[in-house]
């Protein structure tokens, strides 16, 4: 098998993992990959020797994006709770108690008491958050328009993760052709050529989007108004798809506020200030930080930089010791008059300002385990309380 | 170069610049012009190479992490302040 090496020695540190993560999308002959920080190269086995020069024509044109430039990635830690952990291999832990199944790349069912701890997370943003942001519920389909993703500038910041749907064809020929060969063969993807109307719809990537597209034209009273919704996403994010931290398909619960600038940042730091005392409730290790969206675009610095710069991406990143690393189960996102502008929301004369707090209960309930097992009875005095009242008053 | 002066001159990029209308009763040098809008993250990369250049001053990714570089009188505060320093 061909091995192809690409210095990365221009790249700055602090983007390493990102270039890492943006591997996966980088060619269709590229079997694995590895990121050696100590000689700072990047390891590619190909699949053939003829796709190599392409392969690694590929591979610098993606490194040159994170090469070094003014724009750097500083982190800011807003708060850090550190807490001896044993390693739990929670995945491992979750199979065997049939508490969650895999189906399929980055799909999982969810049962037992991680489904438990996810019906206790939304009870628990209803009244810690939704309420005392007197946010409106909203209900979203689980596909959206194509055409509202290009309006949120979606393709042109994460084109890479974007899961399309498609129906065959509304011809009688072509549907009866498919229902035969699936009669004849079972299906597979062959059965879909030629035989596929264009994509119009993509499942929702993130929950909040519905909420714009919905709100086109209107005029808003001051302050504005807040929103919650909770919503099934997708992201295909290649090899990156891993137990309960990368999920292709998984559940998103957001607030979001649409108004005057100072309406929303001043609930926006609200919502950030609960989530860290939920933290310390729940003695959760991990940090709230700075962060950046991993744009899939050639002018990935200079928007990474800038939410940086603004504060404009905040994370509560949680604690994995079994994996060694920490991963995102909720952010903070200040988005400018960017949606106001694009769906026309006013306040005034001006285009509202919006931002957006989201959780990924998945992610959640993955650290839970993996920092406190699986046993409830000896979980943080906090979390256990709130566990039983929410059990008590389901009738659990 | 007097604080008024860089004010005056940004002032009037950042209006003609991203069209702020005359008649904006909420613009002003202690607007925040990001989070009202004015400015987006490649708006931004404009308005600090338009201060590099238009003032002989250079803004460091440090500075733009630890100061309050949000308002057009804090940026021109930031100014002044750099060409007070210069040798």
């Amino acid at each position: 098998m061909p091995q192809l090496k690409v210095p990365i020695r221009g790249v700055n540190p602090n983007h390493l993992s990102q270039l890492e993560y943006a591997l996966t999308f980088v060619s269709e002959d590229i079997l694995s990959y590895s990121v050696d920080r100590v000689n700072l190269t990047v390891k590619v086995d190909v699949k053939s020797d003829d796709a190599c020069k392409k392969v690694e024509q590929k591979v610098n044109e993606l490194v040159r994006r994170y090469e070094h430039g003014e724009s750097g990635l500083t982190t800011h830690v807003y708060f850090r709770q550190d807490r001896e952990l044993p390693v739990i291999d929670a995945w491992q832990g979750l199979l065997e108690r049939k508490w969650i199944t895999p189906v399929g790349e980055g799909h999982t069912v969810l049962r037992g008491l991680a489904a438990n701890l996810v019906a206790l997370l939304e009870a628990k943003i209803n009244t810690m958050f939704a309420r005392a942001f007197n946010a409106e519920r909203e209900y979203y389909p689980s596909t959206i328009l194509c055409e509202t993703l290009g309006r949120t500038h979606h393709f042109t910041s994460f084109p890479e993760h974007i899961d399309f749907v498609a129906h065959l064809k509304p011809d009688l020929a072509v549907i009866s052709s498919f229902e035969s060969q699936c009669r004849e063969d079972g299906w597979s993807a062959e059965a879909h050529k030629g035989r596929m109307a264009s994509h119009d719809f993509a499942v929702a990537p993130s929950c909040c989007y519905h909420c714009y597209e919905g709100m086109e034209g209107w005029r808003l009273d001051p302050p504005g108004r807040s929103v919650t919704a909770t919503l099934g996403c997708h992201r295909y994010e290649g090899a990156n798809h891993r137990s309960l931290s990368r999920l292709r398909a998984f559940t998103m619960r957001e607030v979001v506020w649409l108004g005057h600038p100072d309406y929303v940042v001043e609930s926006r730091h609200k919502a950030e200030d609960l989530i860290v005392q939920w933290a310390r409730d729940w003695e959760l290790a991990g940090t709230f930080e700075t962060a950046n969206d991993s744009f899939f675009t050639a002018d990935y610095a200079v928007k990474a930089s800038f939410q940086r710069q603004q504060h404009a991406k905040k994370e509560l990143r949680l604690d994995i010791p079994a994996e060694g690393q920490s991963i995102s189960v909720f952010s903070s996102n200040f988005h400018g008059t960017t949606f106001g502008k694009a769906f026309n929301i006013s306040l005034g004369d001006r285009p509202v300002t919006s931002g957006c707090v989201g959780w990924g209960y998945e992610r959640w309930a993955y650290a839970i385990f993996s920092q406190f097992g699986f046993d409830s009875n000896l979980w943080p005095l906090k979390l256990r309380e709130d566990l039983q009242s929410h059990n008590l008053a389901q009738g659990q | 170069m007097e604080i008024n002066e860089i004010e005056t001159r940004l002032r009037r990029f950042v209006r003609q610049h991203y069209s702020v209308p005359e008649t904006d009763r909420e613009f002003s040098d202690t607007v925040n012009l990001f989070n009202y809008g004015y400015v987006d993250s490649f708006g931004a990369v404009d308005l600090y190479a338009f201060v590099e250049k238009e003032f002989s001053v250079s803004i460091s990714e440090a500075d733009l992490v630890t100061m309050p570089l949000n308002t057009i009188h804090e940026i021109s505060t930031f100014v002044a302040q750099q060409q007070t320093e210069k040798p």
